[in-house]
């Protein structure tokens, strides 16, 4: 059973810059205020009729680029979302035609900011298995159309940001190199700790006109952030430290660890439990704002880019977000 | 060992009329999850499972409970799985199929030892009632089924699960909003006026598609499984459209003691349409233990698949 390993990554976020200056403009806010609770100076906002899928594709281009396949090679797309171009059917089709790879298997993952790590771990399977020996995991967000960009809304809306980021999986013949080991977790007691609600299947009907002009509106994410932040710290270092038992390491042998950018001051504060200096923790939702599904993907291109992981290096990825889910990925580079 | 069905169970609410024709419709507020909780509890009894042992969980739906986070964590909590991976799938008429081929690679990776995959859907509360919505509404129906996987003694299971999916055409089959990709705001009153939140339809493409392709990948999943039609004891076909079972079965060559039009009572309940089916023809006494299944599913996306499997 040969190895999994990430071989190409690509990512895109749109032209338009959205500083927290320029959201003073819409609500009552400070960059003082965003920065001191979130680390966040600016996010991106996509614009025209752009979606996730649209984003994904480019991204997927440049990690099948980078990878040296061929996108009619790909065997299988898991594409993780929460804002999906159309209600039905999944980005993973509408990306899928961009690419005009039509015949493979393509689906959506729907597992908020752990999206990403559930696609990855759900690729390690395929590739574990031996289904599959190319797939792409592409992780897409197009927030600013779906969160209330008010005064109401800014504990929500000054947070998230859109962009997306791909990799390529493929097996990898070093028994010591690739995916080490995944972990995945929810709680879904807390499912409305942060959530958005509507469209709602549960209701009768799922959508209505009060549901979108309701005060507050139904149809935003809702966040209750001191209850998410207590249980993210926590949930980050339990999985954190399961991906290191797993693979039998401690913190000390990890070269790299790049949490889901859900917050600065999460990461700080999950970093210092770990006793990990500055430079093996890798953040940059300062300028991304929390991208959910994407965010993994755009630090692990930065980390890339920026020589901070090297071959060879011991990389865990880890996350935490709505559902609760969370989840881990130990990775030797 | 091949990945085995340790349990199977499905749950569909009471029908009620929809124009000319019944159909399960969960009449009180609730989501797929609460749909899949009672059949979730019979197919880990059959499993001999015991719910605080489930490792992995994966819902397979296109109308979760609320926009996220998905069913499977509502479902998780409902049902008392603890704080095990709970993964949402969307793969439309194939998500059950979909989230097969995904239990089947962890259990076969040895990543779990076995696997809850639930299937389910509540169309009712998404769907246009009037007089000019009936002819897409009357199509379907709600219901969920749960399937328990792992590894049996007795060496019967999945023989072959294949799924294909072609986006080019998304806008056949449809439910475009919310839609994220439609600036500044996903969703306003305005299109649910002009009613973009119910799902449409293109039937003469849709049926054409699913002509071509319901047959093509039942040959597939009983290629890859080295059997031949004969040995199949029943195939259970699923397509939202009738007559695409019909023709399908037709272009297989199949009697019709052979074959099971997976929606022909309940219309069509996209992921959960072929659990739902099984779980049906079992309890029917239609089929029993040893027998080999071929499960066919073609819809939305558009995605298909098929699987091959001794129950």
């Amino acid at each position: 059973m040969r190895n999994a390993h990430i071989t190409g990554i690509g990512r895109f976020v749109p032209p338009k810059v959205v500083t927290n200056e320029d959201l003073t403009a819409r609500m009552d806010t400070s960059d003082d205020w965003i920065q001191q609770r979130t680390g966040i100076q600016q996010r991106y906002y996509s614009e025209g009729s752009v979606g996730a899928a649209d984003m994904g594709a480019i991204a997927a281009r440049e990690a099948l680029e980078r990878a040296g396949v061929r996108a009619e090679d790909v065997d299988c797309v898991i594409f993780a979302t929460l804002s999906p171009d159309v209600d039905m059917p999944s980005s993973a089709c509408l990306l899928q035609a961009r690419l005009n790879i039509g015949g493979i298997p393509a689906f959506d993952v729907r597992n908020q900011c752990s999206g990403f790590l559930y696609g990855l771990a759900t690729a390690n399977a395929f590739i574990k298995a031996g289904r599959f020996a190319r797939v792409l995991v592409v992780g897409g967000e197009v927030h600013s159309t779906g969160i209330d960009i008010t005064t109401r809304g800014r504990d929500v809306a000054v947070i998230f940001g859109d962009g997306a980021a791909a990799v390529v999986v493929e097996p990898v013949d070093d028994p010591h190199k690739g995916i080490l080991t995944t972990h995945l977790h929810a709680e879904g007691k807390y499912a409305e700790k942060l959530w958005l609600e509507c469209a709602a299947a549960r209701e009768r009907p799922r959508l209505t006109e009060a549901m979108v002009e309701g005060d507050p509106p139904r149809v935003f994410p809702r966040m209750e952030g001191r209850y998410v932040f207590k249980h993210a710290v926590q949930r980050f270092t339990e999985v954190i430290n399961e991906a290191l038992e797993a693979g039998g390491y401690t913190a000390a042998d990890l070269d790299l660890l790049i949490p889901h950018q859900a917050n600065l001051r999460i990461s700080q504060m999950v970093a210092l439990g770990f006793e990990l200096p500055e430079e093996k923790v890798l953040n940059n939702i300062q300028r991304y704002g929390n991208t959910t599904a994407a965010s993994i993907g755009l630090a692990l291109y930065e980390a890339v880019e920026t020589g901070r992981l090297r071959d060879g290096n011991l990389l865990c990825l880890a996350a935490f977000g709505a559902g609760f889910t969370w989840a881990s990925a130990l990775i030797r580079w | 060992m091949p990945t085995a069905l340790l349990g199977l169970a499905h749950h569909l609410p009471a029908p009620q009329r929809v124009g000319s024709v019944q159909r399960p419709i969960f009449a009180e507020p609730g989501g797929p999850s609460d749909l899949a909780v009672p059949a979730a509890g019979q197919a880990l009894r059959e499993a001999a499972i015991a719910a605080p042992d489930v490792e992995f969980l994966i819902f397979a739906t296109m109308t979760p409970d609320v926009t996220f986070p998905g069913a499977a964590c509502y479902f998780q909590d409902k049902f008392g799985l603890g704080t095990v991976g709970a993964l949402d799938v969307r793969g439309q008429c194939a998500g059950f199929l979909m989230g097969l081929m995904i239990a089947d690679d962890y259990l076969r990776a040895g990543i779990y030892r076995n696997v809850l995959l639930a299937a389910g859907e509540v169309h009712s509360a998404g769907l246009d009632y009037s007089e000019a919505g009936e002819p897409i509404a009357r199509l379907f129906g709600d219901g969920a089924a749960v399937a328990v996987l792992g590894v049996r003694s007795d060496g019967n299971g999945l023989e072959s699960v294949v799924c294909h999916s072609d986006g080019r055409h998304y806008e056949r089959f449809w439910i475009e909003y919310p839609s994220s990709r439609q600036h500044p705001l996903r969703l306003t009153v305005d299109d649910l006026r002009a009613g973009k939140h119910f799902p449409r339809i293109d039937r003469e493409h849709v049926e054409r598609f699913g002509v071509d392709h319901l047959p093509e990948v039942v040959r597939e999943a009983l290629h890859a499984a080295g059997v031949t039609a004969q040995q199949i004891d029943c195939f259970l076909l699923s397509h939202v459209l009738p007559s695409v079972v019909e023709r399908s079965a037709a272009a297989l060559a199949l009697s019709p003691s052979r074959w099971v039009a997976a929606g022909a009572t309940h219309g069509h309940l996209t992921a959960a349409a072929l659990p739902v089916a099984l779980s049906e023809a079992r309890a029917a006494g239609r089929i029993g233990h040893g027998a080999r299944v071929c499960l066919a599913a073609c819809g939305a996306g558009y995605a298909w698949g098929a699987a091959v499997l001794t129950i």
